[in-house]
């Protein structure tokens, strides 16, 4: 499902380490991988790398089957559109959007995904609302200024984002790192729903070792540079 | 589509300085609009205001201060042509009519021309066009007026109003006879020339209101003209119809001349340039206006060259808030990039929005260039005679428009060519 294999990657070229240097990664369909980290160790780098937004300067990477590393940019930008859902650390949200229109963005670059969100819905925004109402936010909520929303109701946007027309893979890179513990289980929890109904993998990043026993996986980035797959 | 909504969006998120700064490209472009249609009117005015004429003869001055003096009325013509001078030269062969111009007199600031009756049927303006009455007709006798267009507008005169002319320019003058008023017989249709801003009286009558002796009212006699002109004018003016309307002045200030064909017209010139018994000068109109306006033309230049300037700092105020307001939008940007925007899609957003801006920027500068052309067009009718044309749009103009939109178009393409690198760059790290 994802596969990395002797992966390295360099910002720059005369960078003396790699800031990746994985031999071996794989993560299974439907696996809640917690992926966590010393700061600066590369974590959202690898995320940029799964996402298809940088590509590896050495070694490959298969998503879904496909080598992403030797696609071209668009197709690459195409793979992500169709088949990744991306939730970041804080501000997730277009502030001149409304929270619907920030969840259906999350299908305006994927006709695959248009499809998909209207299997559940007849209207991609009524699948919007059904996904933010999933996720716990109610009408009145739906339709505010996503400036008046909490950090934490806003995640929630961000995550509704992620999960609508249901793309295989999810990537949240600390998307709790703002909340409060109690709102962080509450919101794994809840992206642990939307992944189970979608039967999406989840790789989820946080510094927040608590939340490790939620998942099914734990990798620590600084035992898998090592050059071992490392896997608890 | 998409990216023109979220273009549009995001400038409405970020309206103050939206706004401002099309409202900066909005001034420049009524500025630049209305810069060139004034220039181009003007233009056209000023080689419309005289037609139809082979030759100005004044006495000798400079081509152009004599082309202002005698049909622009600017400056004073110091001196004249003598009667005899005009009478020799408007019989040489080939002259098909001579209009005697008597400048220098004002009514209420506005000058007051001694002609003959010639003038109302040859003298042409614009497209060869012959002076016409909107009311009454040409003077008959002596002391009566025939007012251009704006003069009858301004002044609110009608027909048979009585207006008193005054001796030399301006408002207020010692000589201010107000024993002599001149009945108004006809009112001119609008030309756009300085003939809308002259009262056209009798070459005859210019003398009778210099000569200090017309006690009478016109209505009444005006015999009294006669003494110092050696000629008779003894007629009760509403009785006689062969009045002398021209009489026998010392000197007029300049007169036109047309020929029965144009080949005469340089002989002629050299001619009256060669004159022995004056130093005259025979000028050919349309030559004169063109030295005329090459010369202003330098500050034409510099008005363009200013209104382009103007229009190039609106633009690079739109470039300086594009791109000071982009650093904060890079978080945006990874956003649009994390649901599979490509870098081209982030390039074209910032391209739309500096279209978006300068396009909606030139349709307020149009209305504003619009709403400005029809305060100014008045004012400038009256003080400046340009007839400002408050058409559509000139293929010209709309050219200039096409300029500014290519032009913000291309400063455009500076913040969206650094959006494109930032997308690549950052990668899915926001770093704000
Ligand atoms: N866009 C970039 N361009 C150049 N270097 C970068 C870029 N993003 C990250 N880096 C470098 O790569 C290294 C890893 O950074 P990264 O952001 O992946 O760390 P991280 O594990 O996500 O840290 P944190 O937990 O603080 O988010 C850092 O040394 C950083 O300086
Ligand atoms: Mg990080």
């Amino acid at each position: 499902m994802i596969t990395l294999e002797n992966v390295l990657f360099k910002w720059h070229a005369k960078q003396p380490e790699p800031t990746i240097n994985i031999t071996k990664l794989d993560i299974d369909q439907g696996e809640h991988v917690f992926l966590h980290g010393p700061s600066g160790c590369g974590k959202s780098t690898l995320l940029s790398l799964l996402a298809g937004v940088t590509v590896p300067t050495q070694g490959n990477i298969q998503l879904l089957g496909k080598a992403i590393n030797q696609l071209s940019n668009s197709k690459r930008d195409r793979f992500r559109a169709d088949h990744i859902g991306y939730i970041f650390q804080n501000f997730n949200l277009l502030p001149y959007l409304s929270p619907i229109e920030n969840v259906t963005l999350g299908c305006q670059f994927s006709k695959q995904r248009q499809k998909n969100a209207l299997k559940n819905s007849a209207a991609i925004a009524a699948e919007a609302s059904r996904l933010l109402t999933a996720l716990g936010l109610n009408d009145a909520l739906q339709h505010q200024a996503v400036a008046q929303l909490s950090i934490g109701q806003q995640q929630r946007v961000a995550a509704a984002r992620a999960f609508i027309g249901s793309p295989e893979i999810i990537i949240a890179d600390e998307p709790t790192s703002a909340l409060d513990t109690q709102n962080r289980q509450a919101f794994v929890k809840l992206l642990f729903e939307q992944a189970n109904a979608a039967n999406s993998t989840l790789i989820f990043v946080s510094h927040d070792e608590t939340l490790q026993t939620l998942f099914t996986r734990s990798i620590s980035l600084v035992e898998l540079q090592g050059g071992t797959d490392a896997t608890h | 589509m998409l990216l023109i909504k979220l273009a549009t969006k995001s400038l409405l998120n970020r309206k103050a300085s939206a706004l401002l700064t099309l409202f900066t490209i909005a001034i420049s472009v009524m500025l630049l609009m209305s810069i060139e249609r004034v220039r181009v009117d003007a233009k056209s005015s000023f080689s419309n205001t005289i037609s139809g004429t082979d030759l100005i003869v004044g006495a000798r001055t400079g081509d152009i201060q004599l082309l202002l003096s005698s049909v622009f009325r600017i400056g004073h013509a110091n001196n004249g042509v003598s009667w005899k001078s005009y009478q020799y030269i408007s019989e040489q062969r080939g002259v098909k009519w001579a209009i005697p111009m008597s400048l220098g007199d004002s009514h209420k600031g506005l000058a007051v021309l001694g002609t003959n009756k010639d003038y109302f049927e040859h003298y042409r303006f614009a497209k060869k066009q012959p002076l016409s009455f909107s009311q009454g007709h040409e003077f008959n006798h002596l002391f009566e007026v025939v007012l251009g267009a704006e003069v009858a507008n301004t002044l609110g005169y009608q027909l048979g109003d009585e207006v008193v002319i005054a001796h030399g320019m301006g408002n207020t003058s010692f000589h201010n006879h107000d024993d002599n008023p001149f009945k108004v017989v006809g009112i001119l249709k609008p030309t756009g020339t300085p003939v809308d801003k002259t009262l056209h009286i009798p070459l005859a009558a210019i003398d009778a209101i210099h000569g200090g002796h017309a006690h009478q009212h016109e209505a009444a006699q005006a015999d009294a003209n006669d003494h110092d002109h050696d000629h008779d004018h003894d007629h009760d003016h509403d009785q006689h119809d062969d009045v002398d309307l021209v009489g026998t002045p010392k000197q007029i200030t300049a007169f036109l001349l047309g020929f029965d064909s144009p080949l005469y017209t340089l002989q002629v010139r050299r001619n009256i340039n060669q004159y022995k018994d004056e130093a005259l000068l025979a000028i050919m109109p349309g030559v004169t206006l063109r030295e005329l306006w090459e010369m202003l033309s330098i500050v034409e230049k510099i008005l363009l060259l200013f209104s382009i300037v103007v229009v190039l700092i609106s633009l690079l105020g739109m470039l300086t808030s594009l791109l000071s307001s982009l650093n904060q939008r890079r978080r945006e940007l990874a956003i649009l990039r994390s649901v599979g925007a490509r870098p081209w899609h982030i390039f074209t957003l910032i391209s739309v929005e500096s279209l978006l801006i300068t396009g909606l920027g030139c349709i307020v500068g149009i209305a504003l260039f619009y709403a400005l052309m029809l305060l100014g067009a008045d004012y400038l009718q009256s003080h400046a005679g340009i007839s400002l044309n408050i058409a559509l749009l000139s293929s010209y103009e709309l050219m200039l428009l096409a300029a500014i939109m290519v032009a913000g178009f291309i400063v455009g393409l500076i913040p969206a060519t650094r959006a494109y690198f930032y997308s690549l760059a950052d990668g899915m790290s926001i770093k704000i």
